[in-house]
């Protein structure tokens, strides 16, 4: 293994045969954009030999890390390309970007505090998004696409702190931890309510601390500083839960992937269990029922999904849990379209220079959802991501959800 | 508990999994990328079954003809787009020569070559390993009563693509000719070359061909991608294509539509990494569970039945461990059969590493290399990793994982 290990992290194992560029969704349509061998591991051997990143392109790549789950031969692609931009935001010799650029990162980066805001008072907030205006000097001022498909805010999820008093043994006590994220945090929260009514139907208590964004976001948008910071302080709220073996619940794919992933690189305690102990929602419900855990006494639903594999959950490695999960519930049936990225990655399509781009992305998707719907095979999609939910809706205009809503439904509790 | 885990995603892999998937088994493939299938030209190659049959171990003697003809009615009851006139049939290279296949995509079929008056070579700009400059004078042999034009097919959509210097591969342009536009564009090109050639048609010109690189009209979708029909002005021969490869791609996607469409589950991104095995009840041994490496975990996947599809040395099956010098099979060290030399020093000679690989039996159970014993009662081999056979001399690498991949779908 050490040695697998060793020739991954070697330049080497790239044999140059162009699957991963063949399959990138943004090189297909960005003419600019060389795709993920030339950006990855070709380029790297420039940045290795001579130092010099090449600089512009790196923010072409939207680390959907299809790349990743493409490459026959495990080269870790995105993370060379994750890299080098890490270390252009450290070289000093690197032009700052224009100050309209410097802010929109930070806009964007901060899904977080744009929540937080947008919560205060979510009517008020959407009415003003929601006006021409508003969305024309978003456009004019920061580059945030007039045309993206930003979602609405709603009243936020909040905290749940855990009543387990001092003394408790907590080892007795049944519980997670589930880490929402900001689109449901602020966004869609009764998606969120619907995950901790789920797990405590099947027999948890959840406890949700007052996270922060799990850093993708500021990864994306070159605030890589911040992204640490904010990793460090949600290890920290975790660490205890995760000695004591407490799983930590996921329902966003991205920052499921996030903490899967990045997380285990932070050198805080508790960093070398969060790989193990993260579980997608679907994840873990399908393993209660590998347990026999899971309770099977399901209302027979009788109707027909479309579903939408995101991309940051194919990268999980997991295959797809939900899918399993649901096919336990009498009378589902579900189309899987495989058809590849919706294009929105993050934050990558609202971006004014992206937004086509990342139209022309999710065309296959569009057209094979539009297709479905008028088949008869299905009128509704289902799909994990938040931000792939709201790109189907934006460019197929078929209502979209969560499958947690299906599975909702079917224990009777929506 | 799974039925059957299929491990790696490559022609026999994706095959053994649709025919479990069709006998209602409930089946997991298991994936790291994307499978070799993209290098793969569409052509299916079955060698000459009968003298390979007489070669000490080879695969195919494991089956037995009725079998082998089974298995190739299968993959075309599978995908229509290949017909099994049980002859070989010709089809151009990428480099324009002529070679024979024995399963064609129906777009590379040739005409009868001698009934061919003039053959118009359609160069989309820009295409990114495509040599025009050898291919014409190729098909000039190839086309023997003929007379070869080149036409350049400027495509706005590139011209972008084309001022930047930045190659257009076989792979982008087939998406486009995909495409409702791409399709228009194609079909008024050909429609121009048409009047061109119209006066000659005239004159009693016996007739006029396309001959195009970068088109795939085959292993198409209704279900997702709408109603499309290849119809040109003028028929059209496609080029098979070096890697990345436009047909194998969207062959391998089509076959994971069908499996995933059977109720069948792809796990992508995730390396099979080793095996837990426990002792069966007469004496012998069978994989307990199986180890795969996910982002930031390990899963334990549980099966009946394991089918194991993970390519030889170049798809990752096999490892060589140059330091120690050593080969392995990578997931549940099999014993390997390891040819006393390994290479020899003609690179276009026949290459004995190619026949390292896993024995088995007749159900494709691996086998120890020396005692002949089952290794493991519930694991079948199949593909590019069985041993004593050499899929680019023999050219029966297609052939041989179709065979071994829907024997294993069966029988799992």
């Amino acid at each position: 293994m050490k040695y697998r290990d060793d020739v991954i992290t070697s330049l080497d194992t790239c044999i140059k045969c162009s699957a991963c560029t063949a399959q990138c969704p943004v090189s297909k349509v960005n003419p600019n954009f060389g795709g993920p061998k030339w950006l990855g591991p070709d380029a790297e051997r420039l940045r290795l030999e001579s130092g010099a990143i090449l600089k512009l392109a790196l923010d072409d790549c939207s680390n959907c890390k299809t790349c990743e789950s493409t490459c026959p031969s495990g080269v870790k692609i995105t993370d060379m390309i994750l890299k080098a931009r890490r270390k252009r935001s450290l070289d000093q010799n690197t032009p700052t970007l224009a100050l309209k650029m410097r802010l929109r990162g930070y806009v964007l980066g901060r899904a977080e505090y744009l929540g937080r805001l947008g919560v205060i008072w979510p009517g008020l907030t959407n009415k003003v998004l929601g006006l021409k205006i508003m969305r024309y000097g978003l456009d004019k001022a920061l580059g945030i696409s007039k045309f993206g498909p930003l979602p609405p805010y709603s009243q936020a999820l909040g905290i749940r702190a855990d009543q387990a008093k001092d003394g408790q043994n907590r080892k007795l006590e049944r519980k997670v931890m589930y880490f929402p994220g900001c689109y449901t945090n602020y966004n869609e929260p009764n998606t969120g309510r619907m995950v901790i009514k789920i797990l405590e139907h099947v027999g948890y208590k959840v406890v949700v601390p007052d996270f922060h964004c799990c850093g993708l976001p500021l990864e994306a948008n070159g605030q890589f500083a911040k992204a640490q910071v904010n990793a460090t302080h949600n290890l920290e709220l975790m660490e205890n839960y995760l000695q004591v073996n407490v799983p930590i619940i996921t329902s966003c794919t991205s920052c499921g992937l996030t903490l899967k992933e990045e997380y285990p690189k932070v050198s805080v305690p508790g960093a070398e269990r969060i790989g193990q102990q993260t579980f997608d929602l679907f994840e873990f419900l399908w393993s209660l029922h590998e347990k026999n855990e899971l309770p099977l006494n399901f209302i027979k639903q009788e109707i027909s999904l479309g579903y939408h594999l995101p991309c940051h959950l194919r990268a999980q490695g997991i295959g797809i849990p939900s899918l399993r999960v649901l096919s336990l519930i009498p009378g589902i049936n579900v189309h899987n379209l495989d058809v590849g990225c919706c294009g929105l990655s993050g934050s990558y399509g609202f971006k004014k220079e992206k937004y086509e781009i990342s139209m022309q992305i999710g065309r296959g998707l569009f057209e094979a959802t539009k297709i479905g719907v008028n088949h008869g095979d299905f009128q509704e999609m289902i799909t994990e991501c938040g931000v792939c939910k709201v790109q189907i809706e934006h460019g197929a205009g078929v209502p979209t959800k969560h499958p947690v809503w299906i599975l909702a439904q079917a224990y009777g509790l929506a | 508990m799974w039925d059957v885990v299929v491990i790696g995603g490559g022609l026999a892999g994706l095959l053994a999994g649709i025919r479990a998937a069709q006998r209602q088994k409930k089946v997991l493939l298991v994936t790291e990328g994307v499978g070799t299938l993209f290098f793969f030209s569409g052509i299916i190659d079955y060698g000459d079954v009968e003298q390979l049959r007489l070669l000490p171990g080879h695969p195919y003697q494991l089956f037995d003809q009725e079998t082998i003809n089974r298995g190739r009615k299968y993959m075309e009851q599978v995908c229509p787009d290949y017909i099994d006139t049980e002859r070989s049939e010709a089809v151009l290279s990428p480099l324009g020569l002529l070679r024979s296949g024995d399963l064609v995509p129906k777009g590379m079929k040739l005409p009868n070559l001698l009934s061919v008056g003039s053959v118009v070579l359609l160069v989309p700009n820009g295409l990114k390993d495509f040599f025009p400059e050898i291919v014409v004078p190729n098909l000039t042999n190839v086309f023997k009563n003929g007379q070869i034009y080149v036409e350049n097919l400027v495509v706005e959509e590139f011209q972008r693509w084309f001022e930047l210097g930045r190659p257009i591969t076989s792979v982008d342009y087939a998406d486009y000719w995909r495409t409702q536009k791409g399709h228009k564009v194609l079909k008024q090109a050909i429609g121009k070359i048409k009047e061109k050639f119209s006066s000659r048609l005239e004159n009693g010109e016996k007739s006029v061909v396309v001959v195009m690189p970068s088109l795939v009209t085959e292993y198409w979708e209704n279900a997702r991608r709408g109603k499309w029909v290849a119809d040109f002005p003028l028929s059209v021969m496609e080029i098979s294509s070096f890697s990345p490869s436009p047909h194998g791609r969207h062959l391998a996607e089509y076959l994971r539509h069908i499996f995933q469409d059977l109720g069948g589950e792809i796990v992508f991104g995730a390396r099979a990494v080793r095996s837990e095995l426990e002792p069966t009840e007469n004496g012998y041994q069978r994989c307990k569970q199986l180890v795969v490496q996910s982002k930031g975990k390990e899963l334990i996947l549980k099966a009946e039945k394991y089918i194991l599809a993970t390519g030889g040395l170049l798809g990752g099956g096999i490892e060589a461990i140059n330091e120690k010098r050593e080969i392995r099979e990578a997931v549940f060290d099999l014993p390997v059969f390891i040819p006393e030399e390994w290479s020899s020093p003609h690179f276009f000679e026949d290459q004995p590493y190619a026949f390292a690989g896993i024995m088995t039996d007749h159900q494709l159970c691996p086998i120890n290399p020396l005692t002949r014993e089952v290794v493991l009662e519930n694991v079948y081999v199949v593909g590019r990793l069985l041993a004593h056979w050499d899929p680019w001399i023999q050219r029966c690498g297609a052939g041989v994982s179709i065979t071994s991949g829907f024997v294993a779908g069966e029988s799992v």
